[in-house]
């Protein structure tokens, strides 16, 4: 299940912000590919409580350790 | 007798015996890659002269004399170290991998290193300096990736046990369609210090084996605290091998069915469905395991996609944030997957990269909260068997179901078995278990494992060369 295909100017513009310098093959490719991203933007992008902190560490306390 | 066929373990009795040396299992092995490995593709260098002359070393540890295979991303000290890229073509490291330092110092012998995806994750691809790894199985067909030469050469018997590396699947993936064993250890529990990263937060590193007893034999020199890995943890290290069990007799087994039945079609389409023959493979698995003592439970999970999509943004963000200079500078150093995978990275934002870890911690929370009440789940592998190597398109790393991602996430612990077989190539599951429970998941790996014989079929390459059976 993907996302709608960008267009080709809205995707020039991310290539450029970007400092990515594509061949005209790169470009296409990359276009299609950036579905998946669309795709996966979508997935993590969802309400959530503001204390919902992210796993930027994992705690394993020695007590739950067997 | 030909000592290549030997188990680890079984190498380790023959030497302790007397009645194998490691050189002469050291030479037996070099002799197999010299005569098979131009078809197989699974070394980009072979260490023949110091590999030898590393065999006549004194005993110094459990895996004294057992020659294994390093992917190539892994740093040895003055050995060429390309990490599969153009972009470190004539790369000489001046320090080992902990990992490497740790086997070393067990005993292991190093035969060479292994093939690897360009940078662990750009593969296969024709257009690197190094041929992709070919399935011993049928050369036609991939061995999966990104630690293909270590699956390799582990299948074909080029090596007794070797070491890949983890983000997404690169051990467990490889180690399903080449047939043998794989472990991704729990995050923290075996060093990354000087392997090349591809994604902090979600690199593990790990031993690829024919066994699981095989397999608790390298953790047992791999496992344990460093102190200059920022991520290790500083866990006590159980006896893996003492753990191992023929019987689950009291034990709780969870089975995550809604992944491969439900999830892959409705989240990935009709191109991720599981082959006929894998759900026939996993369902008669999971009976196995009923038929040795273990309670099977079902464990129900938010859908595969969350999972997988926070496991591949967050990868995507921490690799483009490695590669991005040479990205921008330097493009034509890279192979055609890895620049069209990772450049994608671009397009994210840092509140895209957020998002993905606050989802990663709600979904841990989940997945420690339903196999609470487990000694260890099984999850589906690859659902079928390994497609051609000339037919993985350039985003399969995105566009189709994967079982393996969801446990990096996670950071659990868990280890992929072969269960069957469909058109010659070999079919798996995963063991998962809690974290730092690598000998629980081992426990009814081994116990799987001895109850069938899927592990003691072998791909026609690996039988014994002419005159040495």
């Amino acid at each position: 299940m993907t996302d709608e295909l960008i267009s080709r100017e809205r995707f020039s513009a991310l290539v450029e912000e970007a400092g990515l310098k594509l061949t005209a093959e790169q470009f296409d490719e990359l276009r299609q590919g950036y579905r998946f991203v669309q795709r996966m933007q979508r997935i993590v992008r969802r309400p959530r409580d503001r204390a919902a902190e992210p796993a930027h560490i994992f705690v394993h306390p020695r007590a739950e350790v067997r | 007798m030909d000592p290549t066929q030997l188990t680890i373990a079984e190498s380790i009795r023959a030497i302790a015996a007397g009645s194998l040396s490691p050189v002469a299992l050291t030479e037996a092995y070099l002799d197999r890659i010299a005569a098979l490995d131009g078809e197989l593709h699974s070394y980009v260098l072979v260490l023949r002269d110091q590999a030898l002359k590393s065999a006549q070393t004194p005993a110094r540890g459990v895996l004294h004399g057992i020659p294994i295979g390093l992917k190539d991303i892994y740093k040895t000290r003055g050995i060429r170290t390309t990490a599969g890229s153009r972009r470190y073509l004539d790369h000489i490291p001046d320090e080992d991998a902990e990992t490497w330092v740790r086997l070393r110092n067990a005993g292991a012998i190093l035969l060479g290193k292994n093939e690897t995806h360009e940078f662990a994750i750009g593969g296969p691809d024709f257009t690197l300096p190094f041929a992709p790894a070919r399935n011993p199985w049928n050369t036609a067909h991939y061995p999966a990736g990104s630690s293909s030469g270590s699956a390799v050469a582990v299948a074909a018997g080029l090596c007794a046990g070797a070491m890949g590396s983890d983000t997404g699947g690169s051990i467990r993936g490889p180690a399903a369609y080449c047939g043998i064993v794989g472990l991704k250890p729990t995050y923290g529990r075996v060093s990354r210090r000087g392997v090349f990263p591809l994604s902090y937060t979600l690199d593990h590193c790990g031993p690829l084996t024919r066994t699981v007893e095989d397999c608790a034999i390298m953790m047992q020199a791999l496992a344990g605290y460093d102190p200059q890995d920022p991520a290790s943890a500083d866990v006590p290290v159980p006896d893996y091998r003492a753990a191992l069990a023929t019987r689950l007799d009291g034990l709780t087994v969870g089975v995550i069915r809604q992944f491969h039945e439900r999830d892959a079609v409705a989240d990935f389409g009709a191109d991720s469905a599981p082959s006929v023959a894998y759900t026939a493979a996993f369902d008669a698995a999971c009976r196995t395991l009923e038929s040795l003592g273990a309670r099977l439970v079902d464990i129900k999970l938010s859908p595969l996609v969350d999972y997988l999509d926070a496991n591949r943004l967050i990868m995507l963000a921490e690799a483009y944030a490695l590669h991005e200079k040479d990205f921008r500078e330097r493009p034509q150093d890279f192979g055609h997957h890895m620049f069209a995978r990772l450049a994608l990275g671009a397009f994210l934002t840092a509140a895209d990269y957020v998002e993905a870890m606050r989802q990663r911690r709600e979904l841990a929370v989940e997945f420690a909260r339903a196999i609470e009440g487990c000694d260890a789940v099984v999850s589906a592998n690859s659902t079928g068997p390994a497609p051609r190597i000339d037919a993985i398109p350039t985003y399969s790393t995105f566009e189709r179901a994967s079982y393996t991602g969801p446990y990096n996430l996670t950071g659990s612990p868990a280890l992929s078995v072969p269960i069957g077989f469909e058109d010659g190539l070999p079919l798996a599951f995963q063991m998962v278990g809690k974290p730092f429970d690598e000998a629980g998941v081992m426990r009814v790996g081994h116990a799987f494992e001895q109850a069938t014989d899927f592990h003691r079929q072998r791909p026609a390459v690996a039988a014994s060369l002419p005159g040495r059976g």
